[in-house]
């Protein structure tokens, strides 16, 4: 019985509000893909990742009650939920614990022989890995792996200033490279 | 002010992804709400991102949707299920009364030795779990304020080859010093036979940096060979012990230009 088949953004976020969980899942539908290709670019391993995106969409159903318009489109701020769970992920002891247990498979130990990659760059990594080196890593570590400016100044030994305007050049770039 | 400089300063991007800080953020909001254009700019933003993220859109497994449902199902029915009790009715015969008085007692006195001595099994996890964290943070500071305290570093960032395209990791070149330092962002455990090399490369020939003993902290520094000259950094996965070291015979993980 799908009375509905779209919903305008207002609509959607009404409906959520009410907790319809029609609507609920029509946007699961809708963009369970692109979050979950938001997911995957920064946790690798399949399965860990639709872990993640299981929590994301059972927070944005808890919390979309916080989503407030005025500050952006309600995909924006679900594409933030979906980064900032990512990123706690591969921040925390069980992830990395994961990754050290994971073999790496023996291949033929030619230099240059191409085995199965094992992950590929997918969206916005793809686009990033256009920019040219410096701005990359910046961009790299903030938005994929969730350091602050100023850790990002400390670590690279670079003034905060700078970290800030070479980030804002890259996103700008990068901008650019997305329309 | 001048909106179109501020518009393509790259803050709208910044705020949009979510890099900004806390005080930004409200002075961008508030900007935002005086100007309509640097507005258009954010939604117009938003808009090609949110077209970039779905025309790279994954398909997640097919049993997640059941799964999320059923979670937020259970969310949502769990207050409902309060149910009010009968009060009971006061018991009558009186004569067995300590007994079962005794038979609870015996059983709290059961329950709480027994909470007591898992919460104390929890709390000594915990207690370790911090002071490794402790730990391995000034370790993370003290290798910090080594690089800082030497204004002639170089940095190069190796990125992941074909064979592991999401490895990246960073070499710092201490240029006066000659000390090296590698930070390992991302590269997969090697099996228990194998084990990473760093080179440096000077007129096009790999030069040994040191093997590579990898720890499980997250970030860590490792200090490696002194590099005089330098022109890019690699690292490859070896065989262990493998005799002469001083050629690289396995695949490249990563590589970086100065």
């Amino acid at each position: 019985m799908n009375l509905k088949s779209t919903y305008s953004e207002q609509e959607l976020v009404f409906s959520l509000q009410q907790r319809d969980e029609k609507a609920f899942g029509y946007l699961y539908d809708n963009y369970s893909g692109a979050l979950f290709g938001i997911v995957n670019g920064i946790v690798t391993d399949k399965e860990t990742a639709s872990d993640v995106l299981q929590n994301v969409f059972v927070n944005i159903w808890k919390k979309i009650d916080s989503y407030d318009s005025t500050k952006g489109r309600l995909f924006t701020w679900m594409l933030n939920i979906a980064r900032n769970a990512a990123i706690d992920e591969i921040r925390s002891k069980g992830y990395r614990d994961k990754q050290k247990n994971q073999p790496i498979a023996d291949t033929g130990e030619i230099p240059g022989a191409v085995a199965a990659p094992v992950t590929e760059d997918v969206g916005l990594r793809k686009v990033l890995g256009k920019l040219k080196g410096e701005l990359r890593v910046l961009v790299d570590m903030s938005y994929f792996q969730g350091f602050t400016h100023e850790e990002i100044s400390k670590v690279l030994n670079i003034p905060l200033g700078t970290v800030k305007t070479r980030i804002r050049s890259a996103l700008t770039q990068l901008r650019t490279m997305i329309q | 002010m001048n909106t179109q400089e501020y518009i393509s300063s790259g803050i709208v991007e910044s705020y949009v992804l979510g890099l900004l800080s806390e005080e930004e953020r409200k002075e961008f909001e508030q900007v935002c709400s005086q100007h309509p254009e640097v507005q258009e700019a954010r939604t117009a933003f938003e808009l090609s991102l949110e077209k970039q993220a779905m025309e790279n859109a994954i398909a997640p497994p097919a049993q997640l949707r059941n799964k999320i449902f059923s979670a937020i199902s259970s969310d949502t029915a769990a207050p409902a299920d309060k149910t009010v009790q009968p009060r009971e009715t006061p018991v009558k015969k009186m004569t067995n009364w300590w007994k079962y008085a005794a038979a609870a007692s015996v059983l709290l006195l059961a329950g709480s030795i027994y909470w007591n001595i898992d919460l104390s099994k929890k709390n000594k996890v915990l207690e370790g779990n911090y002071n490794n964290t402790v730990a391995e943070l000034g370790d993370l500071k003290k290798d910090l304020s080594i690089l800082q305290q030497n204004p002639g570093v170089k940095m190069a960032a190796m990125n992941g080859q074909p064979v592991s395209p999401a490895s990246f990791t960073t070499v710092y070149w201490d240029t006066t010093s000659q000390d090296v330092y590698l930070m390992i962002n991302n590269l997969p455990k090697p099996a228990s036979d194998q084990q990473y090399q760093l080179w440096a490369f000077l007129n096009g020939q790999p030069v040994d940096m040191g093997l590579i003993e990898i720890t499980e902290k997250p970030l860590q520094l490792y200090r490696l060979k002194k590099a005089q000259q330098a022109e890019a950094f690699a690292i490859t996965l070896e065989k262990r012990n493998r005799g002469d070291i001083s050629k690289p015979g396995g695949q490249v993980y990563v590589l970086g230009k100065l």
